[in-house]
């Protein structure tokens, strides 16, 4: 318990001091490189490099308040686990691995972090020992290895430059047609890793982890490495690279969009949602706006960890029930988490003048104010208010609509730790949304826009948190609407068939094609051929020299006298 | 994989059905009055055909209702989370006691104190357990 609040302590304390170190970064406009000479052999040096800039330090700073906020929190909400010790420490495995990847400016020492990234998270969603978390470990342990194995390649690959120190060469590869294969390889590394189409699958399956893993893991910090990693090598991709990216990421955030209206799992509706916010960072990183990605990644892993802290509350308090079909009503029992919940979901959705609205109110005019297609536009507005549906429909079924629980005595909010840990990051999701904008942007994006595109955006939130609302309370008639077009509400709700390509769709021939393998050649051909054809031609020639083995003395001595007469002759 | 081990009845594939039946209006109708709105005239689906005393249309009745609750299947149905299927189901494994018997010697050698205490209270439970119920018979080999 106590190992709890040393390293919440910790990380607190780290988290302060890189907040100010970040802040005088900015100030100074300084990046710092340190180099350290682990290995000298003849003139070949192997140099351990680590780049501090703001960006670092702002990264690391939130890392670690997230983590020290939800290490308190995992204080009383894993506090029935016999192996919390063991759970700390994957946490702090996890935190350490995420803050050798912000710090490395260097492709070998980002594998490192990558793979303890991909390790760790495995480990935690195999936490619980059942066979869906098995599962899901499996998928998201798989899906994550395709990037790795993208990131080696692009290691193999930069030894054409002799130094993997790529931040050095980020203008280099722009320009150069056969190293741009880096670009593309660093592309589906973060693909993967920020599980954007077709890796989706992924994500929601991790939803299998204990909620502060979701909270600190699949929501803040490993699903945003891979964007990250798109920021610091942004300068390198190239025109078409971009547009493939703009168009993967709009597709993925009006899948999860849609995905999650059709959900009813608590954890995998926050989930999806982190899906398509990470598709709106993926958007206007594509366009070129890297810092306002990073902008919106630091806001959105806030009110994301928030929401997932929320919703651990509620399960805990329910008893472990994630359906929200089993909810409702809430607010009267659990009126605090009502309050942050709705604080953080009213920032996700963008609602001025809390957090998220800073950021992604300046992404949507960002985009509004680039030469897009139609299709993009409308795909971006469309989505947004998705998001603000199926926030709602989420408020409507947990917090609002009727009481749908089981019991009515055992939901009361008596976690006092919980609720301090979710305490301390609301005032961040108030207030860090424009504390951040100022501190980043000195002085502000100029936006001139008409005024109907300039209040698209409230207009999409307002119309989406109609829609959201009134289709979760509303209905026409008795019979259910998905029911009817049964099809259609299948396939949207399960991600567009990701999670079935995902997993069947990639081992089914397969393993079809290794049983007739196994039936045709292991136990057909090969056998008739190999082991018992060759079994049975020794046999057979051995039957054939035996028999002149049997009883044939005077062969062999007529044969010696005939080899004498030869020796002899000759 | 679960075999069969008994000869299961008409009347308790057609409850069984019937139970089905109401689980999936449930995840479906989320609303309680909606929900027990269907549920009504599922029961009375079910009551229209109580009489047939022909077991060839009962049991082709249902086949058909066991097609019909394959096809309206909801993709998440609502489960209780540690029943089997559900999310909490069979989280925590905790090893039984008895794998420290089979501890390797050397294994159990690191922890001599705790292991002979053990071996001890062995001895003691066996001692308890024979005053209390005798001695047990040995088995026949």
């Amino acid at each position: 318990m106590h190992i709890c609040l040393i390293f919440s302590g910790l990380f607190l304390f780290w988290s302060t001091v890189f907040f100010l170190f970040s802040i005088y970064f900015i100030v100074e406009g300084l990046t710092w490189f340190l180099e350290f000479n682990l290995l000298m052999i003849n003139s070949s040096s192997i140099v351990m490099t680590l780049l501090f800039d703001w960006m670092t330090f702002l990264f690391m700073s939130f890392v670690l308040f997230i983590s020290s906020m939800v290490i308190f929190y995992s204080r009383e909400y894993m506090a029935s686990d016999i192996f919390i010790n063991r759970f700390i420490m994957l946490v702090v495995m996890f935190v350490f691995s995420m803050m050798f990847l912000i710090v490395s400016p260097n492709l070998i020492s980002i594998l490192l972090g990558w793979d303890g990234l991909g390790l760790v998270s495995y480990c935690l969603v195999i936490y619980y020992q059942n066979v869906k978390s098995f599962n899901a470990g499996m998928l998201t342990a798989l899906s994550n290895r395709i990037g790795d194995v993208a990131l080696l390649m692009a290691i193999a690959w930069m030894v054409n430059y002799g130094s993997w120190n790529y931040v050095f060469y980020l203008f280099q590869l722009k320009g150069d047609s056969y190293m741009n294969v880096i670009s593309y390889l660093v592309v589906l590394a973060a693909l993967t890793k920020s599980a954007q189409i077709p890796f989706s699958s992924w994500l929601p399956a991790a939803m299998a982890a204990p909620t502060p893993v979701s909270s600190l893991v699949h929501s803040s910090t490993l699903v945003t490495a891979g964007v990250y990693l798109l920021i610091r090598f942004n300068f390198c991709f190239n025109e078409w690279l971009m547009y493939f990216l703009l168009f993967i990421s709009s597709m993925t955030m009006f899948m999860s969009g849609l995905g999650a209206s059709f959900e009813f799992d608590l954890k995998k509706i926050i989930a999806l949602s982190t899906l398509s916010q990470l598709g709106l960072m993926m958007m206007i990183l594509s366009l070129g706006s890297y810092e306002l990605a990073f902008f919106h990644l630091l806001t959105h892993a806030l009110f994301k960890a928030l929401l997932f802290m929320c919703a651990g509350n509620i399960i805990h308090s329910v008893g472990d029930f994630q359906d929200i079909r089993y909810m409702g009503g809430l607010v009267k029992f659990l009126p605090l988490t009502c309050v942050y919940f709705n604080i953080s979901n009213l920032s996700l959705c963008g609602l001025p003048f809390l957090s998220g609205f800073y950021s992604k109110d300046l992404v949507a005019e960002i985009m509004s104010m680039g030469y897009l297609s139609f299709y993009i536009y409308l795909i971006f507005y469309v989505s947004i208010g998705l998001t603000v549906c199926y926030s709602f429909r989420l408020v409507y079924y947990s917090f609002v609509g009727s009481f749908n629980f089981l019991s009515l005595n055992s939901v009361y909010e008596g976690s006092v730790m919980m609720i301090k840990g979710m305490g301390g990051l609301i005032f961040l999701v108030i207030f860090m949304g424009s504390s951040l904008s100022w501190i980043i942007f000195p002085y502000p994006y100029v936006i001139i826009l008409p005024l109907f595109m300039k209040i698209l955006t409230l207009l999409m939130v307002i119309l989406g948190a109609w829609i959201g609302y009134e289709l979760s309370k509303f209905f026409i008639s008795y019979d259910s609407l998905s029911l009817k077009n049964y099809s259609l509400s299948w396939f949207l709700s399960n991600m567009w068939n990701m999670p079935v390509i995902s997993t069947l769709g990639i081992n089914y021939y397969p393993i079809i094609g290794g049983s007739f393998l196994y039936k045709s050649l292991d136990q057909g051909w090969s056998e008739v051929l190999g082991s018992q054809g060759i079994y049975s031609v020794i046999v057979s020639g051995s039957k054939i020299s035996q028999i002149f083995m049997n009883n044939s003395i005077k062969i062999f001595f007529v044969l010696m006298i005939v080899w004498l007469m030869i020796i002899f002759m000759i | 994989m679960s075999l069969p081990t008994g000869l299961v009845s008409h009347t308790q594939k057609v409850k069984s059905l019937y139970k089905q039946a109401l689980r999936c209006l449930e995840s479906w109708y989320d609303r309680r009055e909606v929900y027990r709105y269907h549920a009504v005239l599922m029961r009375n689906r079910f009551d229209l055909n109580k009489d047939i005393k022909d077991m060839r249309i009962a049991k082709d009745l249902i086949a058909q209702g066991e097609e019909e609750l394959f096809k309206k299947q909801h993709w998440l149905p609502r489960k209780f989370p540690h029943s089997p299927g559900g999310v909490a189901h069979g989280r925590e494994v905790i090893p039984p006691d008895w794998v420290l018997d089979y501890w390797h010697p050397l294994e159990k050698a690191q922890y001599p104190e705790y292991f002979a205490r053990r071996e001890q209270r062995k001895r003691e439970y066996v001692k308890l357990w024979e005053k209390k119920f005798g001695k047990s018979e040995a088995l026949p080999h």
